[in-house]
């Protein structure tokens, strides 16, 4: 355990020092790295201990990298949380209950990589919503018995083009509230979202470094 | 149960046949066989070890063995791991006919007491070729004790020790002219034990059982040899799986055998057997708070075996043994989709022989037929070569199987906390179009096309390499090398997605992997009074996708959800889990027969391995917690008096070593090793 939180340690002095950025042409705005913590995503209705599953409904989360805030605009997101569900504004509705309408342009897709790898997008892996399904499903790993636990599966990194065509990159880190070191189904409230992200302000650039 | 230790009938071949006092088994090649001659990778626990460890259940016993672990599953109950495949993938026999019962995949051993057991004969290495399904790891065969003399003969035997563990047993014997009568009466109960922090699935709620067993063998005249054989089980168990519920798990098994053996002349014999068993599990819970109803579970098995067998000898160098049967089985489960019924008949072939002075031989094959899944031939060749006196050589190759189980065709089950859906292969045709107009489908991911064929029984190719060295007739060395190749693993994948967010999952066959590794086993017997005895096993066992995932650097890590991930390298795989690299025994006997005593020390030791993913890229790498490494001591002292009584005394686990959970969080412990076990015996001889 010891050395465990040793090593953390060292790998959130290494994370934190890869992120920061220089060099970069005077003209060009910085690219940024930022951690988001405790984005709530909270959903009503699922399955419930009885195994009898009602109808899902509430509204998502909505997220706007320009600002890097939460949002509750119609239009003005890129991104949106309700518990494991990821949506972008663009594509297709899968028509479930409170899915907001797409207005934007948004596609993403999710490389496979550390954060620091991922230095560039590849334009043609990105992709929307659609009914097939939505392009950001599969970033976590549930765990079953014994833990029954949402983890955020190492090495997906989330690639995406926003609304208004800047590039970022996410890692989500933890799906349970204040990211606790050894997260427990039963304890830790689930559906608060950590992670890292990249933005790159600067129109059609396409590279994070 | 069943049977009849195969051993006094089933001598087709003059050769062959040796002095009781010499091991012999019946296990390996369905014949009787010196265990030293056989070609196979093979062990027999005898009666007389079994003793004077004071052993109870077969759990405790086979733990001591070298490569074999019994591993607790988080259902199921205690299986045994074999050259480091699961205890689903081994075959359970009590004399020579299947033990079922296995609802989770794993047959719980620790439902057979030893206090009627003659020898455990067990054989290592994929056995399909005559035992068909199961098979695939090997095969454990328990054979039951049958009187030795005539008369009237009686035994009794009580064992009282920690947790308030009861374990009575009663043995009659009646033995006259070719008549005689074995009846086995057990009972066994315990206050179970519980861990302060473990979620109450882990630790054993309190429990009562009895098995009875009467077994007549009737020999109508010199040639004709009949057996009839019956044994029931009964288990009552608390059942407490969170601190709101409780309830009752109760198992019901009976077991018949009957058999008809006839010898034709010195060439000829046949064999007819009946066999016919059900388990049954019916299990409920209530909710605490108000005493309501709140889920129930029932399991109900049946196998009715009708088989027919023969020998025959041409002359002593040679011998072909065969055998024609099908297995009836039907299932009534909760959460199925279906009550599903097989008939699958089988034949098989063995020839055993030496062409060579030296050289001895086993080739056989099976052909298992059925109807939901793909037909399965098996084949399997073993050779042992005498180099000398004092070294041996063998191998086998052979391919073993495990059909798929009822589960993984019929399941249709919802998960009650999560919501998500397991559907057996042969009901996602029906249930997928039901849901989807139901309006609970949201997407389909793999079309239900693919599930027009069949799955395919998990499968394997084993390889066993050995050497026994006798320098002097006291000590023994023994090495074999093994190596299983398996394919069409059996696995879940996401099939549909939920209206409610969640998954539709099926079994597929996806994976290949592999358990090898190499076992040591020396034994070294200084006199009569003094013995000592060592073992190991090296354990590699992987899943090849896994390692190819790992080389190919798709595979992530990170050490703390606040840290970002890296990637792995083909050497951070770990492999399977569950798995120890390394285990070793030690056992000292002595005994002082001026004193009518003896006393044992044994040791066994189990190096770290992995109990889940603990860093969330589902598999099992350096940088995942493991569970650390142990090793138990046990040791016993039993005194005989008046040459009818002995008294015993024992402690299990004496450093007292136990490996429970830290917090409630903490889920990587040691479940099944509840700390140190004082215990005494009384034997009594009638």
């Amino acid at each position: 355990m010891k050395t465990l939180k040793l090593f953390s340690l060292i790998a959130i002095l290494i994370g934190m020092t890869s992120c920061s950025n220089d060099d970069d042409p005077v003209q060009l705005l910085e690219v940024e790295s930022v951690t988001v913590s405790n984005l709530f995503a909270p959903q009503i209705g699922g399955v419930d201990q009885m195994g009898n599953p009602s109808p899902i409904s509430g509204e998502f989360t909505k997220f706007d990298f320009s600002t890097g805030q939460v949002t509750t605009s119609a239009t003005e997101w890129d991104i949106a949380f309700r518990a494991t569900s990821i949506i972008i504004n663009g594509g297709v509705s899968l028509g479930s209950t409170d899915e907001p309408e797409r207005t934007g342009d948004v596609a993403a897709y999710i490389a496979s990589g550390t954060f620091a790898s991922i230095a560039d997008v590849e334009s043609s892996q990105l992709g929307q919503d659609s009914g097939n399904g939505y392009v950001l499903s599969d970033w976590y790993t549930y765990t079953g018995p014994p833990t029954f636990l949402i983890t955020p599966t190492p090495g997906k990194i989330i690639v995406i083009r926003t609304r208004d065509g800047k590039y970022a990159k996410v890692e989500i880190l933890s799906y349970y509230k204040d990211a606790p070191e050894d997260p427990d189904a039963f304890m830790d409230e689930e559906r608060y979202y950590t992670f890292n992200y990249v933005y790159q302000p600067n129109d059609g650039q396409t590279s994070f470094e | 149960m069943i049977g009849l230790s195969q051993s006094d009938t089933e001598v087709t071949h003059d050769s062959l046949k040796v002095q009781e006092l010499d091991e012999v088994m019946v296990t390996a090649t369905r014949t009787v066989r010196q265990l030293s001659s056989l070609p196979l990778p093979a062990q027999i626990i005898g009666k007389k070890e079994i003793q004077r460890i004071n052993s109870q259940r077969l759990d405790d016993l086979l733990n001591e063995q070298t490569g074999l672990i019994t591993v607790s599953e988080f259902v199921g109950g205690a299986g045994i791991q074999m050259q480091g495949l699961d205890s689903q993938y081994t075959l359970i026999l009590i004399d020579g006919v299947p033990l079922i019962g296995r609802s989770a995949g794993t047959l719980d051993i620790s439902r057979i007491s030893v206090g009627n057991i003659k020898q455990i004969e067990i054989v290592k290495g994929a056995s399909s070729s005559l035992y068909g399904s199961e098979a695939l790891g090997g095969v454990i065969n328990i054979i039951t004790d049958r009187p030795k003399d005539a008369g009237f003969k009686s035994n009794i035997r009580y064992r009282y020790g920690t947790f308030n563990t009861h374990d009575a047993n009663i043995n009659l014997n009646y033995k006259k002219e070719g008549l005689s009568i074995n009846t086995f009466i057990n009972r066994n109960s315990s206050d179970g034990y519980q861990f302060a922090n473990a979620a109450n699935l882990n630790t054993v709620d309190p429990y009562s059982n009895y098995t009875f067993n009467t077994k007549v063998d009737y020999a109508i005249n010199a040639k004709t040899n009949l057996l009839a054989s019956a044994r029931y089980y009964l288990q009552d168990q608390e059942y407490a799986p969170t601190e709101d519920e409780a309830g009752e798990i109760t198992i019901n098994e009976w077991n018949t055998q009957f058999k008809l053996d006839h010898e034709y002349n010195d060439r000829w014999s046949s064999y007819f057997e009946f066999y016919a068993t059900r388990y049954k599990a019916d299990e409920f819970l209530n909710t605490l708070e108000d005493n309501t109803f709140f889920s129930n579970s029932d399991y109900n098995e049946l196998l009715i075996r009708p088989e027919i067998r023969a020998s025959f000898a041409p002359n002593e160098n040679h011998s072909f043994f065969g055998g024609l049967g099908m297995d009836h089985e039907t299932l009534n489960r909760t959460d199925f989709s279906t009550n599903p019924r097989f008939n699958s008949p089988f034949v098989y072939l063995q020839y055993e022989g030496s062409p060579l002075d030296k050289l001895n031989v086993i080739l056989g094959a099976r052909f298992d037929g059925h109807s939901d899944y793909d037909s399965q031939f098996s084949p399997k060749a073993a050779l042992r070569y005498e180099l000398n006196d004092k070294i041996d050589l063998k191998g086998s190759v052979g391919y073993g199987f495990k059909a798929p189980d009822f589960r993984q065709l019929y399941f249709d089950f919802t998960n009650g906390f999560v919501g998500y859906t397991i559907l057996g292969y042969n009901a996602v045709n029906t249930k997928i179009p039901e849901l989807d107009q139901d309006g609970q489908i949201s997407t389909i991911v793999v079309p239900i096309s693919e599930y027009n064929g069949a799955l395919r029984p998990e499968n394997s190719v084993a390889y066993n390499f050995g050497t026994t060295f006798k320098p002097f007739s006291r000590l023994k060395f023994e090495v074999n090398l093994f190596r299983n190749d398996i394919q069409d693993l059996i696995d879940t994948r996401l099939i549909a997605n939920k209206t409610n967010g969640q998954g539709i999952f099926s079994f597929y066959n996806v994976n290949k992997a592999y358990t090898q590794g190499l076992e040591f086993n020396t034994s070294w017997k200084l006199n009569n009074e003094f013995s000592i005895s060592g073992g190991y096993q090296l354990l590699f066992a992987k899943d090849k996708d896994a390692q190819n995932a790992f080389k190919d650097g798709e595979v992530f890590a990170r050490l703390s959800p606040s840290s970002p991930s890296f990637q792995l390298t083909e050497d951070d795989y770990f492999g399977l889990f569950n798995r120890s690299r390394h285990m070793a025994n030690l056992k000292i006997f002595y005994s002082i027969e001026k004193w009518n005593l003896d006393t044992n020390l044994r040791g066994t030791y189990r190096s770290k391995y992995g109990l889940f993913d603990t860093n969330g890229n589902s598999y099992l790498d350096n940088f995942d917690e493991f569970v650390n490494p142990y090793s138990i001591w046990d040791w016993a002292i039993n005194k005989t008096f008046w040459a009818k009584y002995q008294v015993g005394f024992g402690i299990d686990n004496i450093f007292d070593f136990t490996d429970a959970p830290e917090s409630e969080t903490d889920l990587l412990f040691v479940g099944n090793i509840p700390g140190r076990i004082i215990y005494t015996k009384l034997n009594i001889q009638l």
